[in-house]
């Protein structure tokens, strides 16, 4: 054999979620542009097809895994990938799951639909969901639920996530802010979206912003 | 010695192979060739991902007639659909689910599944590995959730069993299951009807069936086209919206209002045997489908285009129409003992089929 093996390590990504500036813990009280009180239930969302730059701005594919972030989950919100021994300074994802898993039936681990994050009626993944209760919403047991997915054209909802910062090698925080989810979105007018299209692709587009990233080592 | 390092080589791989079937790692499943009708298309569903085995079509005939996959153990996908209506829910416009529920749709025969795309009255699901979860996790349907079912199953000594011998080990999760499954409904391939028969030159129409070819190959045909009786197509063809249901088709799933009142076209073979039908069950009988296609269509923007002026029939055209229409019953499907509940068979003999004799 002639190929060197390249040293290997392990990475660890947490995924830190918050919202605004506190840490999201189910069944604890936020609020929200100082007038809505809400409670957050539940927060998923998958991760995809991550890829990471090194500091010589070359990208490093590991084999794609998909991943489900829960925090009801602890174990759930950090992920471990291998990469080639090194110093590193970006990393991209996708938040969600890719079309072509969309269309191959049914599938295992983290995709495996009793996860829950799948629409049997309207084949498809639900790329993120939060759920909970706010005290401006005018439905049954003042909740709201955003089950967000839709991955055929205009409808897409899984989203390229890139971030940048200073060099990290084993370890790196991810923060996801789920007070960015309702940006311009009115839970009173809006409390619950369980199908693709318009209103599911205007939260895409909030959640896509969810994400900063933090170096800790 | 001219090859001692082959002959040392083949010793060892010879050891280790039987060192492996001994330690239980042996799984060669009896594959099952997907017997495509004569003069029919290729199939589309991807048989590579999901070989075709006696054991898998076996656990999936266990799983389609197994009640404990609803709720209270009440109902199975066989309880809706009933081999005696070529699968559909037999006399029944809308079909009964967990706790006195009802569905909202009438559910459709299963057959020649191996060649459709999508599935459900609006088209919604995509692939037939992930049909049966709709049903089984729908609150009029069977009501239960996909966790429990796995976790009832992996109980039973005898589904372990089962689908260690399809799938090598007694690992149970959703895709094993819903793999098995379509392998059983993948076999439900009708194509033994009279008009099969006639078409192949083994038979012939008598006059009624004959003129009703005819009379179908000019008004039916460009919708319900052979040799599936259907395009697989979206139409809307004027049954207007029932102000209960609210069911507006194709359109709860693109979201575009083009497609409001779409509805996939049904295939008609064994349709003597599916009534009642439309996607909500309301006409009961073959005559009341003719009187809604020449009289009683609600024309609409989206209705479709080869329908704007209705469809002219005469007394004298449905009734031979209806005597075509009946050719189209496979009754070799309809009692043939590998489809039926396991030991439940109306015959013990498999039928003859037509294309593979």
């Amino acid at each position: 054999m002639m190929v060197s093996a390249q040293k290997k390590q392990v990475l660890t990504i947490w995924f830190e979620n918050r919202f605004g500036k506190e840490r999201l813990i189910p069944e604890q009280t936020f609020y929200l542009n100082g007038t809505d009180t809400l409670v957050i239930n539940r927060f998923k969302y998958y991760v995809s097809h991550i890829q990471l730059t090194n500091t010589a701005g070359k990208t490093i594919v590991p084999e794609n895994q998909y991943y489900l972030i829960d925090i009801a989950d602890e174990k759930s919100t950090s992920v471990q990938i291998t990469v080639p021994e090194g110093s590193y300074t970006g990393i991209q994802f996708l938040l969600g799951v890719d079309s072509s898993r969309n269309v191959s039936g049914v599938q295992t681990g983290a995709l495996d639909p009793l996860n829950g994050m799948f629409w049997t009626w309207n084949s498809g993944y639900i790329m993120a969901k939060m759920e909970g209760t706010a005290s401006s919403s005018m439905i049954a047991g003042k909740q709201f639920t955003y089950h967000i997915g839709g991955f055929r054209q205009h409808q897409q909802t899984a989203r390229n996530i890139r971030l940048q910062t200073t060099p990290f090698h084993t370890s790196v925080t991810i923060v996801a802010d789920a007070e960015k989810w309702l940006e311009g979105i009115s839970i009173a007018k809006e409390p619950v979206c369980h199908s693709p299209g318009t209103l599911a692709v205007r939260i895409a587009d909030n959640y896509s912003k969810m994400f900063s990233i933090s170096v800790k080592e | 010695m001219r090859y001692p390092k082959t002959i040392v080589t083949i010793l060892c791989l010879g050891i280790l192979c039987t060192g492996w079937i001994q330690m239980g790692n042996y799984f060669r499943p009896t594959p099952i060739r997907f017997q495509v009708p004569k003069g029919w298309p290729q199939p589309l569903y991807n048989f590579k991902e999901n070989p075709l085995t006696k054991e898998g079509i076996e656990l999936g005939r266990q799983l389609f007639y197994d009640t404990r996959l609803s709720k209270d153990g009440s109902i199975s996908c066989g309880t809706c659909h009933q081999q005696f209506g070529a699968f559909n829910t037999y006399d029944h416009n809308l079909s009964h689910g967990f706790n006195n529920s009802l569905t909202t749709r009438n559910a459709p025969g299963l057959f020649n599944l191996a060649w459709q795309k999508e599935f459900m009255w609006d088209g919604g699901i995509n692939h037939l590995d992930l049909q049966p979860l709709a049903p089984i996790t729908a609150e009029n349907e069977m009501a239960e959730s996909l966790a429990h079912v796995i976790q009832k199953l992996e109980k039973e000594k005898e589904y372990r069993k089962l689908f260690k011998a399809a799938f090598g080990d007694e690992a149970i999760n959703t895709q094993r299951m819903t793999k098995a499954l379509s392998q059983f409904l993948l076999t439900l391939v009708s194509s033994n009807s009279k008009y099969d028969r006639v078409k192949m030159g083994l038979d012939t129409f008598i006059l009624p069936e004959k003129l009703g070819y005819e009379i179908f190959q000019k008004k039916c045909v460009s919708c319900h086209t052979e040799p599936f009786f259907t395009d697989f197509s979206y139409r809307n063809i004027g049954i207007p919206v029932d102000p209960f249901l609210k069911d507006l088709g194709r359109m709860k799933i693109t979201g575009e209002s083009k497609d409001s009142l779409k509805f996939r076209v049904p295939s008609l073979r064994n349709v003597m045997r599916t009534f009642p039908y439309g996607h909500d069950g309301r006409f009961f009988s073959v005559l009341s489908v003719m009187e809604h296609y020449r009289k009683n269509m609600v024309l609409s923007p989206t209705t479709d285009s080869l329908l704007k002026s209705r469809l002219s029939l005469s007394n004298f055209e449905i009734g031979q129409l209806t005597a075509f229409l009946y050719t189209l019953t496979d009754s070799s499907f309809l009692s043939n003992p590998a489809f039926a509940a396991p030991g439940k068979g109306i015959s013990t003999t498999a039928p003859v089929d037509i294309h593979n004799n």
